[in-house]
């Protein structure tokens, strides 16, 4: 593997797209240096999920997810086995080999046996999947505060050993320690436990600059007035308390709407008609229509329909 | 080379130490840890070296600021040692945190409660009485008998929430009826499989609860309720508050309560002062809101003498009940026959209330059992 330095990291992940600042680039490169997994905190819909993917990307290997939900089980994160297949693998053999009467000796069952329970049956699910895969890949552990607090003590254990006990065939040891990014929303409070063993990052909503950069780059089509005032629009909008506070990827959403209507700056009235792009609660769509004209002000895009 | 390494691992050392010195929870892991990560970056660099120290040191958002702040302090303080040419600086950090009001606060802590310890043996009158008596008029005698008492209530209560739903370890059982029927369209052969789980416990609680001083005589026990609740009952989350809010679950869990409790009134600003009940649901719902989901219960533990805005409480606990399942407020001055709800707090409040219940002694606690 080629040694990576901040600045490399930095150029690969801009090169993949990705807009970033000195505290992910550290968090990353440490993450990659340290091997230890990197737990990203932060408002929904800041990019937490994209730095796994772009890490992915940059590191030239596969990405491994697992996304958590409540009464995620050990079976669904590690391994099942394929009961149809086993299944209709008996009655093939039944069917082929029905004409001997005769009882099977005890090494036949035996190699039965080891057929059925081997790797041809065996359904690998993501933690397996990362820990056996030929090259170390990213693992992504998505939401994991969605996941039951069992669960979490149990991906302790697992982010620990690097190695899965399967009863049927033995434990399996890793052939690569994977790259480890654990994910949250805050939905529940982690266990200290598990942030103990990871290193911390938080993501909050970009500023009007970085911003600004994110929607130049993903929407290059845009006319560069009007994306700074979104940018500086949705920086203003996120100051009101809202119920559901819009991230990057509504902004994104909006500028690419606001884009394909060839408009080249914010109007007042658009504005109204296509909140729902970035607003999906009806409280937030009437809190803000009450109060646009001081968020116009406030987001320095006013001289523009005033003088009209 | 080398005297530097050491002067840079001590340096480590002593911040850490630190930081711990003002409330990060940093130990020996973390230490090494960072100085691996040290190891990985230019330490020329300034920014390099706080981001790499911020990457490994905290552990959660709320780390951040005081992180960057302590940060700052302490290396500016030891730039300036360094200048002065004072040599023994790791020393003089170490100086900074006064071991005065601890040592007092525990001093005092042990002082007050010893009376209860030494009666301890000798409860012998009104024992039937007791779990009836208001919290108010306990003695300093049946004290212990009482906290015994709620602890047993507590633990009984959290075992039971737990066991109605417990999710059993074998999270798949094989459901034979089910897969039965589901295959004689096959001809009788099992090829699509059904499983049945247990019954899973939804239902996670979030406590909110008032230690100002017209609560003092209350919260006590009160705290010592959620206190043994929550060794046994994990899905939980426990708040104080009295003019601001805090989060205590971690504070309760895994420590003997003596120990929970001193360290809660010592470093709760505002443990046994005035309340601001509006202002402090304002700030859950606005910080913790995204706890709250519709499997949660959310208990208010309060008498309702608000001195903030009423708009604001009704408009927090608004924003509260659109997310949860269920609010319920239970209220000690409740259990005083003659009360009426009518501090402005609690009028305005009542409305949006799933529940409100008295929690005045034993007894009545025995009845949260309806809502768990």
């Amino acid at each position: 593997m080629p040694q990576h330095t901040r600045e490399s990291i930095q150029t690969l992940l801009q090169a993949q797209g990705y807009q970033t600042d000195p505290q992910v680039v550290m968090s990353v490169f440490l993450a990659m240096q340290l091997r230890k997994p990197l737990l990203i905190e932060g408002p929904a819909g800041v990019g937490k999920t994209e730095i796994a993917k772009v890490m992915a990307r940059a590191l030239n290997t596969d990405l491994i997810r697992l996304q958590c939900y409540e009464g995620l089980d050990a079976n669904h994160a590690l391994y099942e086995w394929n009961y149809q297949r086993q299944l209709l693998h008996l009655k093939v053999l039944e069917v082929t080999g029905g004409q001997t009467t005769e009882i099977p000796s005890v090494e036949a069952i035996q190699a039965q046996e080891e057929t059925l329970f081997s790797d041809k049956f065996l359904l690998k699910r993501p933690l397996l999947q990362a820990i056996t895969h030929h090259r170390p890949p990213v693992l992504l552990i998505d939401e994991v505060d969605r996941a039951d607090e069992e669960f979490e003590s149990f991906l302790l254990e697992v982010l620990s050993d690097w190695q899965i006990t399967i009863p049927e065939i033995g434990t399996i040891q890793a052939t690569h320690i994977p790259y480890v990014v654990v994910t949250g929303n805050r939905v529940r409070e982690l266990s200290e436990a598990l942030r103990r063993r990871c290193l911390y990052l938080w993501i909050d909503y970009p500023d009007y600059d970085k911003e600004l950069a994110i929607v130049l780059e993903k929407v290059p089509q845009i006319d560069s007035r009007l994306a700074k005032q979104i940018s500086s629009f949705m920086q203003a909008l996120r100051q009101l308390r809202l119920e559901k506070t819009p991230g990057i990827a509504e902004t994104l959403d909006w500028a690419t709407a606001l884009a394909a209507l060839h408009l080249d700056h914010l109007d007042k009235d658009l504005v109204e008609q296509t909140l729902g792009v970035i607003l999906k609660d009806w409280k937030d769509v009437r809190h803000v229509q009450l109060s646009l004209s001081e968020l116009y002000e406030k987001a320095g895009v006013i001289s523009k329909w005033d003088t009209l | 080379m080398i005297t530097r390494r050491t002067t840079l691992s001590h340096n480590i050392v002593a911040f850490c130490r630190f930081l711990r010195e003002n409330g990060m929870a940093i130990g020996p892991d973390e230490e090494s840890t960072a100085l691996q990560a040290l190891g990985q970056v230019d330490l020329a660099d300034r920014d390099a070296f706080w981001l790499a120290l911020r990457t490994v040191l905290c552990r959660r958002v709320q780390d951040l600021e005081p992180f960057d702040r302590l940060f700052r302090q302490y290396w500016k303080e030891l730039e300036k040692a360094v200048d002065s040419k004072i040599k023994d600086d790791p020393k003089k950090q170490r100086q900074k945190p006064k071991p005065g009001p601890d040592f007092n606060q525990l001093k005092s802590w042990l002082y007050g409660n010893k009376p209860s310890e030494e009666t301890e043996l000798t409860t012998y009158s009104v024992q039937e009485n007791l779990s009836q008596k208001d919290f108010s008029v306990i003695a300093a005698d049946d004290l212990a008998e009482v906290m015994q008492r709620i602890r047993e209530l507590s633990l009984t209560m959290a075992r039971r929430a737990n066991r109605r739903y417990r999710k059993t370890s074998a999270a798949r059982q094989f459901d034979l009826p089910q897969t039965l029927r589901k295959n004689l369209r096959r001809g009788g052969e099992l090829l699509e499989v059904a499983y049945r789980r247990p019954r899973k416990n939804h239902l996670n609680v979030v406590i909110l609860a008032d230690v100002s001083q017209s609560m003092d005589l209350y919260s006590t026990f009160l705290i010592q309720f959620l206190y043994a609740f929550q060794t046994v009952y994990r899905r939980i989350e426990t708040f104080v508050f009295s003019t601001s809010l805090h989060r205590i679950t971690p504070a309760l869990r895994n420590r003997p309560f003596a120990e929970a409790l001193s360290e809660l009134s010592d470093s709760v600003s505002g443990w046994g002062g005035g309340t601001r009940i509006g202002a402090s649901l304002q700030q859950f719902a606005d910080e913790y809101l995204n706890l709250v989901d519709r499997h949660t219960l959310v208990i208010i533990l309060s008498d309702g003498w608000d001195t903030g805005d009423v708009d604001v409480l009704t408009e927090s606990l608004t924003r509260i009940k659109q997310k949860a399942r269920k609010i319920v407020w239970l209220n000690p001055l409740a259990g005083n026959p003659s009360f009426q709800p009518n501090v402005a707090g609690m009028q305005a409040a009542l409305p949006l209330l799933d529940g409100f219940a008295p929690v005045h002694n034993v007894e009545s606690l025995r009845a949260l059992d309806a809502w768990l």
